[in-house]
């Protein structure tokens, strides 16, 4: 890495873990003077951890922070900012309803000054070419100029060091390409030293200086931008894990459509679209690999296949007949089954029986008079208890006295027992252990070669690469590409998640 | 129908009732001034029964130690801070539910301040009035709003003073941030359950003044019985005014002349089922809502405890 100064700031050994998840291990990174450093990674790298250690919001379980040599202690945003350090969140830090000035104004710690911050923001907003009305209420702007608020505010404070989180995420190309402009006049003038965090291959090569590869939370890679190519950057960003289990991939199919999205929209805020005219057929007897960075339109289709959303525009259907979307249980009526991402949010009811749990979806269950037939309730649990090796002390067990795999499997034999046609298996293995991983990925191999056809979403590439007979890769609300056959490799699959075509 | 018409011209232009309704309105704004400071930050403190009334019983005990209006006064603000403190410092350092904490401390001050009113038997007396020269003499309005005891006057002051403290200062801009998004206050470097704590510290402050104005300047002497659910409908003049502070003091004013009915319309010669009169406030609150709740919007973290930052 080519160090023409002294670093402004210096992390050595930093280290965070939550609980048993180690976000950030060892990571040593410099930072200098007029230089744009990027950092690069996928979801769950680490590299929003890492930034917001720098600005106090996560204390470090290990390791040392240095600015201009000298080891300091940062434990809130008000630390960082005498320190000069100051960032830009992703999830915008604003508070909607107040102005925009209001907005700047918070977090300074001085007498409120309003004619002098409404001044600030006019100045630094014509110098830096990020105009925006002083006196606007935030709530009243479109996200790009909400943006700019964000940035202001972190610029009023004159930081030495400013850190930007997936500055571009929700930003059209020509706004983004503006803020480019803006930081790199922002590293010119003034001895400025930025961070800009993303998992876009295009724009960390173009923007920037030099760059830091994270991956699972431990610096694999350090490159000056000029000798980075796309290529080697996807390949280090996604890794080449060997491969823990060995599983059989779903065997090519040639099953009939059972599931078809054409032309499916959500609106988003401000004319954004969530989903943007996303097309994909699922075939009876394939598992579909969905890859994608969080935030391109997952979500929004999984809601949609969960009823919990309705369409804007486009449609859905299933053997070929139209399913109204939105509607509470239509889609599960019509044969497709879910197993939500947030098992603990979606999935079980915590403090419920498993004979309760596997109910909860079987109305028949429900017996005369909206009443509970419990015999029936207990006797086909037991049944499923059986069937999916569900290891618990009985029907009458408390979901929460079963471990993460377990619980899945009660999600899975819920859904399965119901005979859909479609299956919509969302972010199945997170954070279980490798016995309950290789149990679920059987059981998905199993109900595809049933005929069931499969729509597997998923950060993990293994179980992508391995599972899918293809993978489509979502981006921006649509899906950019499809891998089948031998084009399914990790640099494919790479430059397709960083937004890359060609 | 020329009957009512007449009855309400008679009430309309009864000094007794307008003297009656700014007695109630008072009491009302005590309550409703600091808890609306306290919703902008984002609780829901219902306590605020409950430091009325430990306001009024420190009142009483204040004035008897004491003999002394100005020292009953201070007394009853300290009970209204301490009723504060329990709730601030279980909903937001602790982390226990706001409501149920409120809802706890509520009972508790209403027996404790019964067994206390029992065993020390305060001894009070009303207060005498205090005309402010000039202003007393406005027709209609005069009297009543400006020849009443003096404890009553420290309401005009707060109320433009609590405006000031919200829009117009540092402390007050951060208030509202935490009441609306209190991760990005907390992003911001706000300590948010900080000023959460001090927030609801004011609202024991007005809260515990207005119980003493209760004691101290309305009635002349301390009963268990006297907040009577009076707190809550302060809260409901917070959410009727839209968390506005000048929709918040029409609250007040539309509920205090409300509450004022039961006395008033006696003393101008008209007979009402009294235990319609006494339900009317609460209904008239609930009808106010119905109309209104849907057409406000209350601060974005309202009643939302704030835990930490998510990962």
């Amino acid at each position: 890495m080519p160090t023409e100064s002294a670093p402004v700031l210096r992390v050595e050994g930093l280290t965070k873990r939550f609980g048993s998840v180690v976000a950030c291990e060892r990571v040593d990174l410099s930072l200098h003077p007029r230089r744009i450093h990027g950092i690069l990674g996928e979801n769950g790298a680490g590299k929003t951890t890492l930034m917001r250690m720098l600005v106090g919001l996560h204390t470090p379980d290990a390791g040392t922070i240095e600015i201009d040599g000298q080891p300091c202690e940062i434990s809130n945003p008000v630390d960082a900012a005498t320190y000069g350090i100051a960032m830009v969140h992703q999830h915008l830090s604003l508070v909607e309803p107040l102005t925009v000035w209001e907005n700047v104004a918070l977090g300074d710690n001085h007498r409120l000054d309003p004619a002098q911050t409404r001044d600030d923001v006019v100045r630094l907003g014509e110098r830096y070419g990020l105009p925006v009305d002083p006196n606007a209420v935030v709530a009243d702007l479109p996200i790009g100029l909400r943006q700019r608020v964000e940035i202001l505010k972190s610029l009023r404070r004159d930081p030495r060091v400013l850190i930007l989180d997936e500055p571009t995420a929700m930003l059209t190309p020509d706004e983004a390409h503006e803020l480019f402009g803006a930081i790199k006049q922002l590293v010119e003038e003034g001895d400025r030293t930025v961070a800009l965090v993303s998992h876009r291959l295009d724009e960390v090569i173009e923007a920037t200086n030099d760059i830091t590869v994270l991956r699972r939370g431990v610096v694999i890679e350090r490159t000056a931008s000029t000798d980075a190519t796309a290529d080697s950057l996807a390949l280090a960003m996604i890794g080449t894990r060997p491969v823990a289990l060995k599983v059989r991939t779903a065997t090519a199919s040639t099953g009939r459509v059972v599931l078809r999205i054409s032309d499916a929209v959500v609106a988003g805020v401000e004319g954004q679209r969530q989903l943007d005219h996303l097309n994909l057929t699922l075939n009876a007897g394939e598992i579909v690999g969905m890859a994608g960075i969080e935030n391109n339109g997952q979500h929004e289709l999984i809601d949609v296949l969960s009823s919990l959303r309705s369409l804007d525009g486009g449609q859905i259907r299933l053997d070929n007949n139209e399913v109204e979307t939105g509607s509470p249980g239509a889609m599960e009526a019509a044969g497709i089954a879910v197993i939500p991402a947030d098992r603990r949010d979606s999935g079980v009811v915590l403090e419920m029986s498993v004979a309760e749990n596997l109910a909860l979806s079987d109305t028949p269950i429900a017996g005369r008079l909206g009443l509970i037939d419990l015999d029936a309730m207990r006797t086909s649990a037991e049944a499923l208890i059986d069937e999916y090796g569900i290891d618990c002390v009985g029907p009458d067990a408390p979901m929460w006295s079963l471990s993460g795999g377990n619980q899945q499997r009660v999600v899975l034999a819920r859904e399965l027992c119901r005979n859909p046609k479609v299956l919509i298996a969302a972010y199945p293995t997170r954070g279980l252990d490798v016995g309950a991983v290789a149990f679920l990925n059987e059981q998905l191999l199993a109900a595809a070669a049933r005929g069931l056809a499969v729509l597997l979403v998923s950060n993990e590439t293994d179980e992508l690469l391995t599972l899918a007979t293809r993978i489509v890769v979502m981006f921006n609300g649509s899906v950019i590409g499809e891998l089948t056959g031998d084009e399914r490799d990790r640099t494919r699959l790479g430059l397709l998640l960083g937004g890359r075509t060609s | 129908m020329n009957d009512l018409i007449r009855a309400v011209g008679d009430v309309v232009t009864s000094e007794a009732t307008w003297i009656s309704a700014v007695t109630f309105a008072a009491l009302l704004g005590f309550g409703a001034v600091g808890e609306w400071v306290a919703e902008k930050s984002g609780t829901m403190n219902i306590s605020l029964e409950g430091m009325l009334l430990a306001g009024a019983f420190a009142g009483a005990v204040g004035y008897d130690v004491t003999e002394s209006t100005a020292a009953a006064m201070a007394f009853g603000a300290l009970g209204g801070v301490s009723v504060a403190a329990v709730q601030a410092h279980m909903s937001h350092h602790l982390s226990a539910d706001q409501f149920v904490v409120g809802l706890t401390l509520n009972i508790g001050v209403l027996g404790l301040s019964g067994f206390l009113d029992g065993e020390i038997e305060p001894q009070t007396a009303r207060a005498a009035r205090t005309a402010l020269p000039l202003l007393s003499d406005i027709p209609f309005l005069g009297d009543a709003l400006f020849d009443q005891p003096w404890p009553m006057y420290l309401l005009y002051p707060m109320i433009p003073l609590a405006w000031w403290l919200v829009y117009r200062t540092r402390w007050g801009l951060e208030v509202r941030a935490v009441g609306e998004r209190p991760n990005a206050a907390h992003a911001s470097g706000i300590a948010v359950n900080l000023r959460r704590r001090q927030s609801i510290y004011l609202a024991g402050l007005s809260a515990g003044l207005g119980g003493a104005y209760l004691t101290i300047g309305v009635i002349g002497s301390f009963d268990t019985a006297m907040v009577g659910g009076r707190g809550f409908i302060a809260i409901a003049a917070v959410i009727f005014g839209g968390w506005t502070l000048r929709g918040t003091i029409a609250g007040c004013v539309l509920f205090g002349t409300v509450l004022s009915f039961r006395l008033s319309l006696p003393l101008v010669g008209y007979e009402l089922n009294n235990e319609l009169l006494t339900s009317l406030p609460f209904v008239v609150t609930l009808l106010a809502m119905a109309v209104f709740a849907q057409r406000v919007r209350a601060p974005g973290a309202l009643a939302q405890p704030f835990i930490g930052m998510p990962d």
